[in-house]
């Protein structure tokens, strides 16, 4: 290879890495892909030695998709090549690429509503999660219309799902003309208050993009751009980030609007004219020994895994914060009573602690809840110190006692919150960690009460027919994985934005 | 010849022994045990110490130049300067105070800067006059550097020198520290997790020997166990317990509890290591791969499985290998015997996978910060070939906090081994303990925890030495005192 030659392939290279889309475009193709790929295998059913014909349809439909996907990622890269920029006529693809929201393709939707705007604002973005996650609600919960009966409030719930989601997507369409980079429409202002409103259903991302909204608006006319929309900014381009928060905003949201749609007694009354059967429309996911609709037990399940570990990461956040916090601060004796003491909870496993704690005093939800909290507060608690012993040495900390602030407000009111943010990612990182420990103590038998739709639970009872009715482990295993991952993926986005070493 | 040779190793030592105290000397806690380790030389010392200080000046001339300052104009106008600082300071602030006060504050303050200025100017004189101030410690230290002082006072301070001989070398120092914290960090552990079992408000007792038990049958069943001694009692024998390895008989099964676990636990080990060396094994290579070529869609796929294997569930994952590996294939053995290695193989895949995930990203993300690093480059440049720079330059330098993760996770791993011992149905520590619990069967529990905390412990002081041997920055600061 010439010299020439391998210097044009490093800058081809840096242009392309340059281009958000053609990055995005690239990963969705893979991804597509390897879906196709999963699809194909289960097509062909190796029991009976035959093709499934109606996952064989959509096995179709998504290599049809896919590849489109890959035409419009080669015409990204040779747009990016010669012009640096997208051709209007390449992003018009985007509108077809829609179509595959069809097939549930995620990942192909959220790179065609990207493909589709040249300038995407953060608000942009949440809209079209939003979208998003209330389409698929309505999808999921629509599937219980083939079940022998549904909910009470089932027809109630849906129609205010539908209109939901219809709103939203006005909202979509309202985003994309009257808000850009640096300012908004202040009329949306009439738009934010009923969507915030709307975050009731659980739709977070309405929440998020109202609050964004209310921001930008109230900021119209101030140079610069605020610390929110920056880093804001930095996550929703970061699409496995996104990725994270789109499912865990999804599970969110079902486990509050299956208060509505869902019925609780499919996933704990017993039936026994419908045994472990296997996948079918009306249970989508079988059944277990006791008749239970898996689906449903799973939905349940992310209500209670989500609380528990939502909570069992906040308690040792702010606990552990406090101490850290108050240790930082004074230093000295403080910092070497309160330091020592949790080196003691530090020196025993964080798992075996709470089976020594749920031993002590009961496995139930409560019990879990505290014995997962108590073990992780040294943790929270060293991160903290450390940070508050970083920012207590910077010189708006100095000016504050000068002007004859007091500790505490010098504490609370300058460095907590200046010392928050890896606070915050190690939170997100560590809730999958508080989910994967509820399901494994569960599991054991130690976590919540064995009669609850928990995932650690259900997977207990699918371990029994892990050899004839592998998927009663599998499924739930699954749910456990894609929240986790989420969270993962979410935590990982935050760091990256929150770090500023990362500029 | 030999006499001298002999002399220079006497010097050496003693000179070892003097500056060991020296440095050990500025530690109050060190100090103290130290003087009362070697009381009959400290007795010895203080002696020496009194009588020399009769015939020491300097006391004497502090006091001559204090007396001389006091009377002179000096003290007048310190004072008087004070007095109008708190005055206008006063006025400033709005704060009237009367005269008496002020007059109270200046005086204090003077006085202390009087004492000040008079130990500067002692010093100063002392220096001049080529006299040394004669302290305690320093008298101990000049003694100390005598031989034949040290020759003498060798058998009645032995546990003195010994002492001092230990911290002289600072790996054996750092230890004999870590050891003593460990100890009391133990200590709190006993105390914690027996305190949450006392607190319990479930009746062993009234578990095992069932309903139908009469009262006489309970209080039989406490008096044997010594559940019906106050809480401090009960305390005491726990912590004599666990360290004479005597932790008496477990409630169900009436087994000598001390002996179940040493059986239990090397099977909990064995696999916590293999799983271990595993996650090295495959994981350093591989965030190693990662960081050469960043952003690569090899390192995508690497990281994004990194992740994955964050992500999954122990249990899971050993139902999916026994689903897929056993029943499925046939290959491998779905439950653990100790006979068979084969059956070892998925407990530890199992075991090790959240490690291999955390120490291979951990790898990434700290050899992508050391390979931008200035020194690379010059490596690079000096023409030193791409493997040795990546291993000698960049690699050691990565090491860190990959180690902190491995002392981290080892700990979890250790304490986690319970979910993966249940799912291949091993009968190891961790599976030990979740038996035990529903009873529940305080010396087993509160055994096989503090073991396993004491285990975690002592990997944490190994990877602490590992530190020092990996960084001469950390070598350096285990010096200090």
């Amino acid at each position: 290879m010439t010299l020439n030659k391998e210097m044009n392939k490093t800058t081809n290279n840096r242009l392309l890495k340059m281009s958000s889309e053609y990055k995005q475009a690239s990963f969705t193709t893979i991804i597509s892909f390897l879906l196709t790929l999963v699809l194909a295998l289960n097509s062909f059913g190796f029991g009976t030695q035959a093709a499934k014909p109606a996952v064989l349809a959509v096995t179709i439909a998504y290599a049809a998709f896919t590849v489109l996907q890959l035409w419009i990622t080669r015409r990204i890269r040779h747009d990016v090549l010669t012009a640096d920029t997208l051709q209007k006529s390449t992003r018009r693809f985007g509108w077809v690429l829609l179509l595959s929201g069809l097939t549930a393709n995620f990942f192909m939707v959220s790179f065609a509503f990207n493909l589709i705007k040249t300038k995407k604002t953060p608000e942009y973005v949440f809209a079209v999660y939003m979208v998003m996650v209330q389409l698929f609600i309505v999808a999921v919960s629509a599937l219980n219309l083939f079940k022998p009966y549904v909910a009470d409030l089932f027809p109630l719930g849906m129609l205010v799902l539908l209109s939901v989601a219809f709103f939203y997507l006005i909202v979509l369409v309202l985003m994309a003309r009257f808000v850009d980079e640096h300012a908004a429409d202040k009329r949306l202002i009439w738009i934010a208050i009923p969507l915030i409103l709307t975050a009731a259903t659980g739709n977070l991302f309405a929440l998020l993009l109202s609050v964004s909204l209310l921001l930008k608006i109230r900021r119209q006319k101030q140079p610069g751009i605020s610390q929110w929309n920056l880093i804001w900014t930095k996550i929703t381009r970061n699409t496995t980030a996104m990725l994270g928060m789109f499912f865990i905003v999804f599970v969110f949201a079902i486990s509050v609007s299956s208060y509505l749609t869902f019925d609780y007694d499919l996933a704990i009354a017993n039936n026994f004219a419908v045994l472990l059967q296997p996948p079918s429309l009306a249970y989508p996911l079988g059944t277990d020994d006791f008749g239970r609709d898996m689906f449903s037990r799973i939905v349940f399940g992310a209500r209670i895994s989500l609380i528990v570990g939502v909570l069992s990461t906040a308690i040792p956040f702010i606990v552990g914060g406090m101490l850290g916090a108050l240790s930082g601060y004074y230093g000295r004796r403080t910092d070497n009573v309160i330091m020592r003491l949790l080196d003691i909870l530090y020196a025993v496993p964080g798992i075996l602690l709470a089976i020594a704690i749920i031993a002590a005093f009961g496995a139930n939800t409560v019990n879990l809840i505290i014995a997962l909290s108590v073990g992780a507060i040294p943790t929270y608690a060293r991160t903290m110190r450390a940070n508050v012993l970083m920012v207590s040495n910077l010189e708006y900390v100095d000016s504050a006692r000068a002007l004859g602030s007091g500790d505490m407000e010098i504490l609370f009111k300058h460095i907590v919150p200046n010392s928050l943010a890896p606070m915050i990612v190690k939170a997100t990182l560590t809730i999958g960690g508080a989910v994967i420990a509820t399901s494994s103590l569960s599991y054991l038998g130690l976590g919540v009460e064995p009669h609850i739709p928990e995932w650690g639970n259900i997977l207990k009872i699918g371990s029994t027919y892990l050899e004839s009715h592998s998927y009663l482990a599998i499924f739930p295993g699954l749910a456990i994985i894609a929240l986790v991952l989420s969270f993962n993926f979410l935590g990982d986005g935050l760091r990256d934005a929150l770090d500023p070493k990362m500029d | 010849m030999q006499q001298q040779a002999i002399e220079q190793r006497n010097f050496r030592f003693t000179e070892r022994i003097q500056s060991t105290f020296m440095k050990m000397q500025l530690r109050p806690l060190y100090y103290i045990l130290l003087l009362v380790l070697g009381l009959p030389v400290t007795v010895a010392v203080f002696v020496l110490y009194v009588i020399r200080k009769k015939d020491d000046r300097s006391n004497r001339i502090h006091n001559d130049v204090y007396t001389q300052l006091r009377d002179s104009d000096y003290y007048r106008q310190l004072s008087e300067e004070f007095a109008e600082q708190i005055a206008r300071k006063n006025q400033f602030f709005g704060t009237p105070e009367q005269e008496e006060s002020v007059l109270k504050q200046s005086a204090t303050q003077a006085e202390e800067e009087l004492h000040k200025t008079a130990t500067t100017r002692t010093a100063e004189i002392l220096e001049a006059q080529g006299i040394r101030k004669t302290t305690f410690s320093q008298m101990f230290q000049t003694v100390l550097g005598n031989p034949r002082f040290l020759m003498v006072s060798f058998v009645p301070g032995l546990l003195m020198y010994g002492f001092i001989l230990l911290f002289s070398n600072f790996y054996i120092k750092y230890v004999l520290e870590r050891l003593v914290m460990s100890v009391f960090v133990i200590l709190g552990v006993v105390v914690l997790v027996f305190t949450i079992l006392y607190l319990s408000p479930f009746d062993p007792a009234a578990n095992l020997l069932g309903e139908a038990a009469t009262q006489q049958q309970i209080d039989a069943f406490n008096r044997l166990h010594g559940l019906d001694q106050s809480y401090i009692a009960q305390l005491w024998s726990a912590v004599q317990g666990i360290a004479t390895f005597d932790l008496g008989m477990s409630y169900e099964g009436n087994e000598n509890v001390a002996a179940t676990i040493a059986n239990k636990f090397p099977v909990t080990f064995l696999l916590t290591v293999f799983a271990l060396v595993m996650a090295l094994v495959v994981a350093i290579p591989v965030g190693i791969i990662s960081a050469t070529r960043p952003n690569s869609f090899l390192d995508y796929s690497l990281m994004f499985i990194a992740l994955i294997g964050l992500s999954i569930p122990n249990f899971w994952q050993g139902l999916i290998f026994i689903l897929g590996f056993s029943i499925n294939l046939e290959l491998l053995p779905a439950t653990y015997s100790p006979s068979n290695w084969l059956s070892m193989i998925m407990p530890v895949v199992v075991l090790g996978t959240a490690l291999t995930a955390s120490v291979a990203r951990m790898t990434r993300s700290s050899m992508l910060e050391v390979i931008n690093e200035d020194y690379i480059i010059t490596a690079k440049a000096k023409g030193l070939s791409r493997r040795y720079v990546l291993w000698k330059h960049a690699f050691t330098n990565a090491l860190i906090p990959i180690l902190t993760v491995i002392g981290l996770l080892f700990g979890g791993m250790l304490g986690g081994a319970a979910v993966t011992e249940k799912v291949f149905n091993i009968s190891g520590i961790g599976s030990y303990i979740v038996d035990k619990q529903f009873v529940p069967d305080i010396p087993s529990i509160l055994g096989g925890v503090v073991y396993i905390a004491i285990t975690i412990s002592i990997v944490n002081v190994i990877i602490d030495l590992l530190y020092a041997f990996v960084d001469p920055r950390i070598r350096s600061k285990m010096k200090q005192y």
